[in-house]
């Protein structure tokens, strides 16, 4: 189990991570979510013993990151959002030198895994490639492959199918099923919804260094009120106000970035003419209309009040 | 899609343990001397330059000047030895700094190895790097001057991977210490400079000027040429020089360490 208890940290005048607070559960998925600078990398290298809290406590499986941080090292394995490899060496001693520093296989035990790894990732044939020469992609699948082949109690994944194609991220997040089904406890830090909502059993929604929710992918779309979202595209919405929405009682809350304004309602075929009279009446030109259910996506504009690009 | 390895049979191998600790400094150890043998043309080409600089430049300066008991070309070969080996040693700063910069740094200090572990590995990396590169050159100058003397040739290269220890200390000290690499650059090449120059490994003190005669006797560089030459010429313990490499190397590892641990600590790599 690992508990974050309002754990901060302050680089000078800047809280990257502030009161940040959460209980991961042994083997279960765990999703961090946010944009970029969110402060979902300061998290995770807090909980690797790389920086030390300014503030609150971490324990991984009952030891404290400050206290005993050489225990907490035993226990992680974190993949790296940019992949963190040295260029002059291949992928295959990339992964071998890895084994070699957290485990205690022998040297058939360790081809084995790497060869195993290596084959899966579809990247044998190019194990003896100094990763410098590596397209992003495959120096990504290296950066993952670490901990698919450490297969650590806990394993973190920063990003782990950027610069990835479909059927590789398809594949990557079926190997990280895999380690959790194993017993592994898994924390995957990203900011791609899809990856969140397929990959999490739970997802952290985290913005400015703070937790600003944290539970299932569906308890998350239960708490945004409604159950539908309306999606309209105005010619030009610098005139509109949201008021004019919250009228209608099925409307519980209107957000506007742009020219894009989400209405979470309920009833929304209902409604649907309604709305669009009402702003057609006050002179807006609607370009295109999308009823849908509420996403993860949703969720995030909900809590944040911003979207995830 | 191939066998994947279990969780199962990872958690059946030992853990880490205690007793591993040595394994994983040295395994820290052998990541930076591997890295030399990538580039094996680095260390042929500079092998190359060193003959040229011995045979050509040394050979004429010792056909230019005469002073009774100096063999100036035997003097100069184990110095210049001695002064590629300090040279050699600086370059495990460059290396630090660039982890930092790129992040690679970071996953390193993920890995199941203490920061002291950590430090002591990476100083020995480098020092184990200098050693080997330096050994076809150490090879040329004992052949050419036929120094066979076992005892003398292990207590000549004990003095030089101290020296490699002791700078590559220093060179972590400043990779941790300066932010910009510029500076970095402009310190690391000065302090090279300043450490080697002013040294009695090129050149005896006695045809120095003052001012680098005054600081040259302190200059860890001659504390190794002199105990090397004492080795291998002389067949004698330059004691004194053996004692100022320990303590350069005690200094400088300690401070190496101290301002690693107080830039992570500071997350100054963020």
């Amino acid at each position: 189990m690992i508990t974050f208890d309002n754990a901060g940290k302050r680089f000078g005048n800047l809280d990257a991570v502030k009161d940040f607070s959460i209980t991961i559960k042994d083997g279960e998925i765990l999703g961090l979510l946010g944009p970029n600078g969110a402060g979902k990398t300061t998290l995770m290298l807090m909980m690797g013993t790389v920086y030390r809290p300014t503030s609150g406590t971490i324990s991984v499986n009952g030891y404290d990151v400050v206290k005993h941080p050489n225990e907490v090292r035993k226990l992680i394995g974190i993949a790296f959002q940019d992949p963190r490899v040295d260029g002059i060496l291949s992928a295959f001693d990339v992964l071998n030198w890895h084994l070699k520093m957290t485990t205690m296989f022998d040297k058939v035990e360790r081809r084995r895994r790497v060869e195993d790894v290596l084959k899966s990732l579809d990247l044998w044939e190019a194990r003896k490639k100094r990763t410098w020469l590596m397209s992003g992609g495959m120096k990504k699948k290296v950066e993952d492959a670490k901990i698919l082949v450490q297969r650590p109690s806990i394993a973190v994944f920063d990003e782990p199918t950027a610069f990835l194609d479909v059927p590789s991220r398809l594949l990557v997040w079926k190997m990280i099923r895999q380690l959790r089904d194993e017993g592994s406890t898994v924390i995957v830090a990203t900011n791609m919804m899809d990856e969140a909502e397929r990959l999490s059993e739970r997802v952290a929604i985290v913005n400015k260094g703070r937790l600003v929710a944290s539970e299932t992918p569906e308890q998350l779309k239960g708490t945004v009120k409604g159950g539908e979202v309306l999606e309209l595209t105005l010619n030009d919405g610098s005139e509109f106000k949201p008021d004019l929405l919250r009228e209608f009682p099925e409307i519980h809350d209107v957000k506007q970035q742009d020219n894009k304004i989400m209405v979470f309602l309920n009833s929304g075929t209902l409604l649907l003419p309604k709305i669009v009279d009402t702003l057609s009446s006050q002179g807006f030109k609607i370009e295109s209309v999308r009823l849908k259910e509420v996403s993860l996506e949703d969720v995030f504009l909900t809590y944040t009040g911003q979207r995830l690009e | 899609m191939s066998f994947l390895p279990t969780l199962a049979s990872a958690l059946s191998s030992p853990p880490l343990a205690k007793e591993s600790s040595t394994r994983l400094v040295f395994q820290m150890a052998l990541r930076d001397v591997s890295v030399l043998f990538r580039t094996p043309w680095i260390i042929i080409t500079r092998s190359l330059a060193f003959v040229i600089q011995l045979f050509v430049f040394a050979y004429l300066i010792s056909r230019l000047i005469n002073v009774p008991g100096l063999n100036f070309f035997q003097y100069y070969a184990v110095g210049s030895v001695v002064a590629t080996i300090a040279s050699i040693s600086f370059v495990i700063g460059y290396d630090i700094f660039e982890e930092a910069e790129e992040g690679v740094l970071d996953y390193l200090l993920t890995l199941p190895i203490s920061r002291r572990q950590f430090i002591i590995g990476r100083a020995l990396g480098g020092a184990l790097r200098a050693i080997i590169y330096i050994i076809p050159m150490f090879l040329v100058v004992a052949v050419i001057e036929g120094f066979a003397q076992p005892l003398s040739i292990l207590s000549a290269l004990l003095s030089l991977f101290l020296l490699a220890f002791g700078v590559t200390g220093m060179s972590i000290t400043v990779a941790v210490s300066v932010k910009s690499a510029n500076r970095f650059d402009v310190v690391l090449a000065l302090l090279e400079l300043a450490v080697s120059r002013a040294s009695t490994a090129l050149y005896p003190i006695a045809f120095m000027p003052l001012y680098v005669s005054v600081f040259a006797p302190f200059s860890p560089v001659s504390f190794a040429a002199d105990s090397a030459r004492a080795s291998l010429v002389g067949f004698t313990l330059d004691l004194p020089a053996i004692v100022g490499l320990v303590a350069f190397v005690v200094v400088f590892l300690g401070l190496g360490a101290a301002f690693y641990f107080r830039r992570l600590e500071g997350g100054i790599y963020s």
